[in-house]
């Protein structure tokens, strides 16, 4: 047919023409101004929390809308980083945006999804340093800030006060040897020889077993001083997966696969320390919450993570990390946006009613000495964790978690078996984040 | 028969030929038979020239750049396809499962399809109540089907493993073991299968009897009819169920991607990055994977560079079959 | 081959089965044949209870999970203990379903219109209008349906995204106004096995070509585009990808098959509501496929004929 070539050519070229015109369009760089007082503004708010979550969030906004009558807040739940990034590619971004967790920083600011708030931040005269240095870190990448930090998660050691009793262990594991030790003591097994109590689950990848939460803990590095990935020169890392398996085979890779994969769910009530098959577990501060909702009856107590033997002085720290909150790229009222965002992120009120609602630690100095501040009893530990020199963050990078998957990937299968030299197993995760890295550049 | 309307003589556009009809009739006549055509295929135009040829060239453009879809592409040469053939440790993971999938999908698919027709076909009473029956599940959504089996094949508390221990055997972890999570999503394709039985039953039915009456006159045994009168009966049939559950196979996310999330028990739709291919990348099939580099990590230009090797291997499956169907003559009219 | 004929079948309620072969002479039965028969019938029939068992069981599970408390639903029972009828009540206060069946329902209506208004004159085009090159097209059309989504998804995502059309619908919608591919291959098998000799004579009456198709084509057809019209629906309604890529950032327009899968608390999956919520999502199309039986199962046979 004739006709029907030259049509059919010229609808694609049609198409790729209507494509090929930029739409995303180019963002000023110039600071938007607060609203007026009586400037009405409405502002979408975008988070990752669900249902009770959601509430105290949202209530803690109604406190800045009382504040500022003149600016409305529609708040929408459960958006997660996907749609987030596709809502800014759309064109359709909201005006703020919270993250769940700050993994994605690095994209975010690299690409130009979040706005740099550097600008911001110094018109207005943000007191950064009131914000701890290991969460500085997390919420910029090469010198752009472009997010504030919102409420932060770091990890404890959970211990049940019963099986330790029952052991006659008196106080909490510091160094790994002793986590060891202790773990063996309050392992029980059945008859058949599968494990009916496990003193510890070395299992990475298991609830909150991360290699971001370990890594500290063993002093192993994620990257040199160049900015280069150094799980192959960073002695720790070694550390960690040779422990690692010591503890591994203490049960048998199979009983505690079994093991594993009969525990409940993270996040459920079966969850296995909350029924009493876990004496001792890494975890955030997060889960005293879900303890006081799904198992107030077991007696546990918290402690710091502990550290590698030879680290023995830098006991008392953790990783840690949180929540994001930024202006997406295409928000239709920045100025007020970044206003709601000093708020949340600066303010100690709204930053404690948070903290106490969410059960997370605030991000701000200030916040952590208020007194309005519940974190007593099992979460007062977690308040000394955040605050202390030797906690720290992963650092940020241009292709998000990828890197994390990377070394997450070889975990497993380190520890099934899957591969026996370690450090040429290390070599080779190396390079691979470097290739990907490269990829984004 | 393909027919052809150009005769194979190709005559001189115009030269009236004996018998038709003077040449300026016959010429308006085809014109107004060429704005018909056209009129007709006018959407086809559109849709086959917007939705298919210029998404494809746009992709092979975008292969070659480095894209986040906020900022201009840039191009950045053969960057991506070195880095798909030599750098990404997770590419030939997702080729390799993707791979096990085409095949056990379509193995699988086609040869209970034709298990459970052959079934059909040899009942007599009550063959349309089994055959709703087995068809049921084909409707299944996809999302649907995949929660339901990760939730039937829990190791500790689902009735699967409970069956398998009616009989001794202690039941694998299915959804949470690497090694057996293909498996388990081979027997939710196995499960949902009803739509080739459909095909192969309609097929089955319509191998004339009299061939099964002669061979059996002729001594022969019901094993030796199905190989040599059933099967190259239904083979055209056979043929494009292959096909279909190739096609299938490559593009195959929806379930992979539910199990993978659910049974790692992470909160969000597709999983996280980290537990993306759950477990052990043993779920992470092409698609999938794409779908992770294109719209979670920001790669659009990668994504496109998969796309393409993705297109190109299903190309080849195309071209089997449209060579197939050139051979045996696409059916054109009564 | 038998395909015409297969074709022309499907126009015609379904035929009566292949019944076994008897040869003259044989309508005696002796004992021992019969024994084996009446054997081989209850091995037959064994076999098939059990595939059916296989193929239902699940959706039995499920249903009875469904109906379970919340705590029941994660122990290996089988059987509720009680029954909690308001299990599917719950489904409905966890997640706006009947917000996600109203988009689904657009989704699925919307595309399934557009499809049969582009589609049916194309697959007219392809089967009974001659015209150089019409072979070739129909190949076209082939290797468009064989088409992996996920090839073309970059760039049509761009597109939209220029066009300011993602987070809603459209993107999955408007194409199929243009004539898809499937639903063509569909139609266009159906429409060669109509004889020709009704078309002509009224093409002799002095019809034009769409005359011919609105008066005489569509109404013989009726069966097939049934057909095409439900597998669209069907195709359309369990769609996750599509809806994924461009409905995932506006919760507003999501469709069934994503409000299923993100169907959990914050932290956790509630078996016996999300298992529920399995069976409500399913019983549409089941209740769709009860109606539409003969349809459904002649849509499928025509899409497996060679040609």
């Amino acid at each position: 047919m004739r006709k029907v070539i030259p049509a059919v050519a010229v609808t694609a070229l049609a198409a790729l023409a209507l494509s090929a015109c930029s739409g995303t369009g180019s963002s000023s760089s110039s600071l938007s101004p607060a609203p007026a007082a009586d400037e009405k503004v409405t502002l979408t708010v975008w988070s990752g929390f669900a249902d009770r979550e959601l509430d105290v969030v949202n209530s803690a906004l109604d406190g800045f809308h009382k504040l500022h009558p003149n600016i409305t807040i529609t708040s929408e739940g459960s958006q997660d980083d996907d749609k987030i990034a596709q809502a800014v590619r759309g064109g359709t971004a909201p005006d703020v945006a919270i993250s769940g967790n700050a993994n994605a920083l690095g994209q975010y600011c690299k690409t130009g999804a979040f706005q740099d708030l550097g600008g911001y931040i110094k018109r207005d005269k943000v007191d950064l340093g009131n914000i701890p240095k290991a969460v500085q870190a997390y919420t910029q990448h090469d010198g752009v800030r472009c997010a504030m930090p919102l409420l932060a998660d770091d990890y404890g050691l959970y211990y049940n006060k019963e099986l330790f009793a029952k052991a006659g262990i008196t106080a909490p594991p510091k160094t790994m040897s002793e986590l060891r030790a202790d773990a063996e003591k309050l392992t029980e097994l059945n008859p058949d020889g599968s494990i009916k109590v496990a003193g510890f689950v070395p299992t990475i990848g298991f609830y909150n077993n991360r290699l971001d939460v370990w890594a500290p803990q063993f002093g192993a590095d994620w990257q040199n001083s160049k900015g280069d990935s150094a799980l192959a020169t960073s002695k720790g890392w070694t550390d960690l997966f040779t422990w690692q398996k010591k503890m591994t085979d203490f049960y048998g890779q199979d009983k505690l696969t079994a093991f594993t994969a009969a525990a409940g769910q993270k996040y459920s009530p079966d969850n296995a320390f909350q029924t009493g098959q876990i004496a001792m577990m890494f975890d955030g501060e997060f889960r005293t919450g879900f303890i006081d909702a799904q198992a107030p009856n077991i007696s546990y107590g918290t402690a710091p993570l502990p550290v590698a033997d030879d680290l023995s002085g830098s006991y008392g720290g953790s990783d840690v990390g949180g929540n994001i909150i930024g202006i997406p790229k295409g928000a239709k009222h920045a100025g007020a946006a970044w206003e709601l965002i000093k708020y949340l992120s600066t303010d100690t009120e709204p930053l404690v009613q948070l903290a106490n609602g969410l059960k997370n630690v605030p991000t701000t100095l200030d916040a952590l000495k208020s007194p309005d501040l519940k974190f007593t009893g099992t979460l007062a530990p977690f308040l000394d964790i955040f605050a202390s020199k030797h906690s720290s963050s992963l650092p940020t990078t241009s292709n998000g978690a990828a890197f994390l998957k990377t070394a997450t990937d070889f975990a497993v299968k380190w520890q099934t078996g899957g591969a026996s030299d370690l450090k040429a197993g290390l070599k080779d995760v190396d390079s691979q984040i470097q290739n990907d890295n490269a990829l984004q550049q | 028969m393909i027919q052809d309307t150009t005769t194979a003589a190709a005559p001189r556009l115009g030269a009236p030929l004996a018998g038709r009809p003077p040449r300026r009739r016959r010429s308006r006549a085809a014109a107004r038979n060429r704005w018909t055509v056209l009129a007709f295929m006018s959407p086809w135009v559109v849709g086959f020239g917007v939705f298919f040829l210029y998404p494809l060239g746009a992709t092979i453009f975008y292969s070659f750049t480095r894209y986040d879809l906020i900022n201009d592409p840039t191009f950045v040469g053969f960057r991506n396809y070195v880095f798909l053939f030599t750098q990404d440790p997770l590419i030939w993971v997702s080729i390799r499962n993707t791979a096990y999938l085409v095949v056990a999908i379509t193995v699988g698919r086609v040869v209970y399809g034709l298990l459970t027709a052959l079934v059909l076909s040899k009942v007599k009473r009550g063959a349309g109540i089994y055959r709703t029956l087995f068809y049921l599940p084909a409707l299944a959504p996809p999302v649907a089907a995949a929660l339901a089996f990760v939730f039937l094949f829990n190791p500790g508390t689902g009735p699967v493993n409970q069956f398998l221990a009616l009989f001794g055997i202690k039941g694998p972890l299915w959804f949470n073991d690497p090694a057996f999570s293909k498996p388990a999503l081979t027997v939710l394709a196995l499960w949902a299968s009803g739509e080739i039985m459909v095909v192969l039953l309609a097929a089955l039915l319509d191998v004339p009897t009299e061939y099964h009456e002669a061979a059996s006159l002729d001594g022969a045994g019901a094993l030796r009819r199905f190989w040599s009168i059933t099967l190259p009966s239904i083979s055209p049939v056979l043929l494009f169920a292959v096909v279909n559950s190739i096609i299938v196979g490559l593009q195959y996310f929806t379930e992979a991607v539910v199990a993978g999330a659910v049974a790692s028990g992470s909160s969000d739709a597709v999983g996280n990055v980290a537990s993306i291919g759950y477990p052990d990348n043993s779920t992470l099939t092409f698609p999938m994977w794409l779908y992770e580099q294109g719209f979670h990590s920001y790669n659009m230009g990668y994504a496109s560079t998969m796309a393409i090797v993705l297109f190109l291997v299903s190309a080849v499956f195309t071209i089997i079959l449209v060579r197939r169907m050139r051979v045996t003559g696409v059916q054109e009219e009564e | 081959m038998t395909l015409t004929t297969t074709a022309v079948t499907a126009a015609r309620p379904e035929p009566d089965r292949a019944t076994a072969p008897t040869a003259p002479g044989r309508r005696r039965r002796d004992p021992r044949a019969r024994a084996r028969s009446v054997l081989g019938w209850i091995g037959l029939h064994a076999v098939a209870i059990a595939m059916a068992i296989g193929f239902i069981g699940p959706i039995v599970f499920v249903l009875l999970t469904a109906l379970m408390s919340d705590q029941q639903a994660l122990t290996k029972d089988l059987w509720p203990h009680e029954w909690r009828w308001d299990n599917f009540g719950a489904v409905f206060q966890k997640a706006p379903m009947l917000g996600y069946f109203g988009q689904s329902l657009l989704y699925s209506l919307t595309a399934t219109a557009g499809m049969l208004l582009s589609s049916i004159p194309i697959a007219y085009g392809l089967a009974k209008l001659k015209w150089k090159g019409r072979t070739w097209a129909f190949y076209l059309v082939i290797v468009a349906m064989m088409l992996p989504p996920q090839v073309i998804a970059v760039p049509m995502y761009v597109m939209w995204a220029k066009l300011g059309l993602t987070g809603t619908l459209w993107p999955l919608i408007l194409p199929n106004f243009f004539g898809d591919a499937f639903s063509i291959f569909l139609l266009r098998q159906f429409l060669v096995a109509i004889p020709t000799s009704y078309l002509d004579s009224a093409r002799i009456d002095g019809a034009s070509e769409f005359g011919v198709l609105w008066r005489v084509v569509i109404p013989m057809a009726r069966p097939g585009i049934a057909a095409a019209a439900l597998f669209m629906f069907l195709r359309t309604w369990n769609d996750y990808f599509g809806p994924l890529l461009y409905t995932g950032e506006n919760r507003a327009n999501w469709t069934l098959s994503l409000g299923l899968a993100a169907f959990r608390s914050t932290h956790q999956v509630q078996w016996n509501l999300t298992m529920a919520a399995t069976i409500l999502v399913m019983v549409p199309v089941i209740v769709l496929f009860f109606f539409a039986q003969k349809s459904f199962i002649e849509g499928i046979k025509l899409s497996g004929v060679k040609g």
